[in-house]
């Protein structure tokens, strides 16, 4: 291109020199040459032109069939050139720093966690055939947290096969990336997370209401399946979602929703009943007695709130779940109904929207260039009441709270969209059955729990 | 017993309505220059199958360098039949992807060429450079327009006059390597097809000569007008042979095998003799060829099979990665 440039320019003037000589008869050898020298380069121009002008078709005509590579603060993508297909890695990690306050002497529970660990690969065939398989490397073991086959047949009906998550918790459904706090609210206790199924979802009415239906192995209250399910007893789970203003630009209403979710199915045993309830920070304070076991109906119910404007946003979900129990296999059965809500806010201090699939800052930290990301301040109460019939026949009184109340308070620091640093204070305040003993005999539900939980996320 | 009739009316309805005309698509691949051969050639044959069969057929073209559109079938496009500049290029489907059977050429008369052309020389009006034959070609300062012999299968054929005009002319092998790498060192533009350098002859006004497909030549003095170019045609030249084949694999697959068949066939019939003559392809058929005798030059052809041994071997030798055009142009 510098060449066609300084062949351009030396055109020009020997155009303009020729245009000015005298045509004196002396000078017209002189004159052919230099006409003879303005063809010449003219030739060249042109070729130059036309090489540039083969190099874009080239271009063009390879562009249709070439693969495209993208690697982003979203991942590595590779697609075919009409993006029928695609691959795509992601990944997820998250180490935590817990630290709890005035929790007396003996409880050895400050930690550094790799809260989780995650390769994401996820793709495309055809358009319409998708999949998603994602091992889980945090924690003390590894385990296949997602591993599912989509066909999106349309907008309003898309296929799912294999283990994702249950479409019941508000809260679950949104990645664990983007929560407003480190941890779900204690509500999510009640929900099944991951689970054995197959589900039909869409949008509808002009993309305004959201549907969920679908068929599950069925887990228990915060538990995952394990990737099998021998049993007869399955889940049916059901969730609609609302978002009447969503194509109103102009309604400050636009960015909210409601919903409710449902579920209904059969549980048996020890393992189909949960293995306990966990706080803000992580501890369990309720399990059943060891000897208690499912037999029955088990349903959930949860209405459920997501509303966002600009920088702020909020969320609400309220869930009663509820299991048909024995204390042993021959014993007593009793429908327990446990039952949680929480509310929850953010605001991004910074001006980016609050959204459900997380912050995008508008520069990313650069101390250099004096930017720093973007930063959101967040706030949640909540509470999960136990049934009182649980206690004592079903869960020891001494050893268990009954009540929940927490509250968080947290700061979102976003170095980028896919570098994040939070840091959250819980302080959870715990009631009992009126059979429990004045002092508890489970060390950390003697005060309240306080904890700080802080984490550094890397999520693309 | 009514309703009995009336279904079996309904049954005899759509089985008749089954049985009529039906409309057929075919991709024909090709290379550039026979763009206007074919868009003839297809209403021909549409006419013709349609008196025959009463079936609609709709044939699309594909058109670039010939060893581009070989690619390209190979790597996917759903071709019916190719017709393409050379037998190399036809090759290249069997050998990659076994997409023809290997002895495809023996399958219609005249080795699978229906027609044939030579190379020649399309200079500007007057010849202002004074081009005759291939040795006014490798002359300092003489621009020359011709297509890329990697992309392109005229491009192919171009070398290969060269080389074998020099063969001929200069004796050795050597000889004709040292002639036409001097030639391509005078060419300043290297267009991945025919139509490309026809382009950049024509429309672009670059260079002193084009080294061209005969039918090219005269198509380029039909649509820009003999007032502004003119044809010098060598004292020695090859004889083009482009092939043509029913792409088997693709053709079963869609169900076209018979009506594809019937395509290539009939471009030996009278009528498609007569629509390539028309279009300055050279007729295989005597009666045709006595007919159009006066639009092509009579010069001396050499075959590709008598001066290279085959299109295998001069494929081999001189066009694939690290042969004696790669020695010549990286230089």
């Amino acid at each position: 291109m510098r060449t066609f440039t300084r062949i351009s320019a030396a055109l020009v003037s020997l155009v303009t020199v020729t245009t000015v000589l005298p045509a004196a008869p002396a000078d017209n050898a002189d004159l052919q040459a230099l006409r003879a020298q303005v063809q010449a380069l003219e030739q060249q121009l042109k070729v130059l032109a036309r090489q540039i002008e083969i190099k874009e078709e080239t271009a063009a005509a390879a562009a249709p069939t070439t693969p495209k590579i993208t690697i982003n603060d979203k991942g590595f993508t590779l697609a075919s050139a009409d993006a029928a297909n695609s691959i795509k890695i992601r990944g997820l990690a998250q180490l935590d720093s817990r630290l709890f306050f005035g929790d007396g002497g003996g409880v050895v529970n400050n930690a550094f966690v790799l809260r989780r660990a995650r390769i994401i690969t996820e793709g495309t065939f055809a358009k319409i055939y998708s999949f998603q398989f994602v091992p889980e490397f945090g924690g003390s073991s590894v385990s296949i947290l997602d591993a599912n086959f989509s066909v999106a047949v349309d907008k309003a009906l898309n296929v799912k096969f294999g283990k994702f998550k249950s479409p019941v918790g508000l809260e679950l459904l949104q990645s664990d990336s983007w929560t407003f706090f480190n941890e779900r609210s204690i509500v999510t206790n009640l929900v099944p997370n991951r689970d054995l199924g197959v589900q039909v979802s869409g949008d509808v009415l002009n993309g305004t209401l959201n549907y969920t239906a679908g068929v599950f192995g069925g887990v228990p209250d915060a538990a995952n399946s394990n990737n099998a399910d021998f049993d007869n007893e399955k889940d049916l789970v059901g969730r609609l979602f609302y978002s009447p203003f969503k194509n109103d630009a102009e309604s400050f209403l636009q960015g909210l929703s409601f919903g409710i979710s449902a579920s209904g199915g059969r549980e048996k045993t020890a393992s189909g009943r949960t293995a306990g309830y966990k706080t803000d920070g992580q501890q369990t304070f309720f399990a059943y007695s060891a000897a208690t076991i499912a037999d029955g109906q088990t349903w959930r119910f949860s209405p459920q709130l997501d509303y966002r404007n600009g920088p702020l946003g909020l969320i609400g979900e309220y869930v009663v779940s509820a299991v048909n129990v024995r204390p042993s296999a021959t014993g007593v059965k009793t429908e327990l109904q446990n039952k949680a809500w929480q509310v929850a806010a953010g605001y991004v201090l910074t001006g980016e929207d609050s959204s459900f699939t997380g912050v995008s800052p508008a520069s990313n930290f650069n101390f250099e260039a004096g930017t720093w990301g973007a930063f959101e301040v967040t706030a949640r109460y909540s509470n999960l009441k136990i049934d009182d019939a649980a206690f004592p026949l079903y869960a020891s009184a001494s050893t268990n709270a009954d009540e929940a109340t927490a509250f968080g308070l947290g700061v979102n620091w976003y170095l980028s969209k896919a570098v994040a640093f939070k840091i959250d204070f819980y302080q959870t305040k715990f009631g009992f059955s009126p059979l429990a003993p004045a002092v508890s005999a489970t060390q950390i539900l003697r005060q309240d729990e306080k904890a700080l939980i802080s984490r550094f996320q890397i999520s693309f | 017993m009514k309703l009995k009739s009336l279904l079996l009316t309904s049954l005899a309805l759509a089985l008749a309505t089954g049985a009529t005309a039906k409309t057929i698509e075919l991709l024909n691949v090709s290379y550039d220059p026979t763009r206007e051969f074919y868009v003839e050639y297809n209403k021909v044959f549409a006419a013709y199958w349609k008196a025959k069969t009463g079936d609609e057929v709709i044939v699309k073209q594909s058109h670039g360098g010939s060893g581009k559109q070989a690619r390209a079938v190979v790597d996917g496009l759903q071709a019916d039949v190719v017709t393409l500049a050379l037998a190399a290029d036809v090759d290249a489907l069997y050998a990659n992807a076994k997409l023809v059977p290997e002895g495809w050429q023996k399958r219609l008369p005249n080795n699978s060429a229906p027609y044939t052309s030579t190379i020649v020389f399309l200079v500007r009006k007057g010849n202002p450079k004074g081009i005759k034959d291939w040795d006014d070609l490798v002359k300092p300062g003489v621009s020359v327009i011709t297509p890329n012999p990697k992309t392109s299968g005229g491009a192919r054929w171009n070398y290969l006059g060269a080389w074998g005009y020099a063969l001929r002319k200069y004796g050795s092998e050597a000889a004709a390597q040292e002639f036409v790498g001097k030639l391509y060192k005078n060419v300043p533009v290297l267009d991945s097809g025919a139509r490309g350098s026809t382009t950049t002859f024509v429309q672009r006004e670059i260079g002193d000569v084009a080294i061209s497909w005969e039918n090219e030549a005269y198509l380029v003095l039909k649509e820009f007008g003999a007032d502004k170019f003119e044809i010098v045609v060598p004292s020695v030249s090859v004889l083009a042979e482009p092939t043509v084949s029913v792409v088997d694999k693709v053709a079963r697959k869609k169900g076209t095998e018979a009506v594809a068949k019937a395509y290539l066939d009939y471009l030996y019939s009278n009528e498609g003799q007569n629509v390539a003559a028309r279009n300055f392809y050279r007729p295989r058929n005597a009666a045709v060829a006595v007919k159009y005798a006066a639009n092509f030059a009579k010069l001396d052809l050499f075959t590709v099979d008598e001066v290279f041994g085959g299109w295998t071997k001069a494929q081999k030798t001189h066009f694939a990665d690290g042969g004696v055009f790669d020695q010549i142009y990286s230089k």
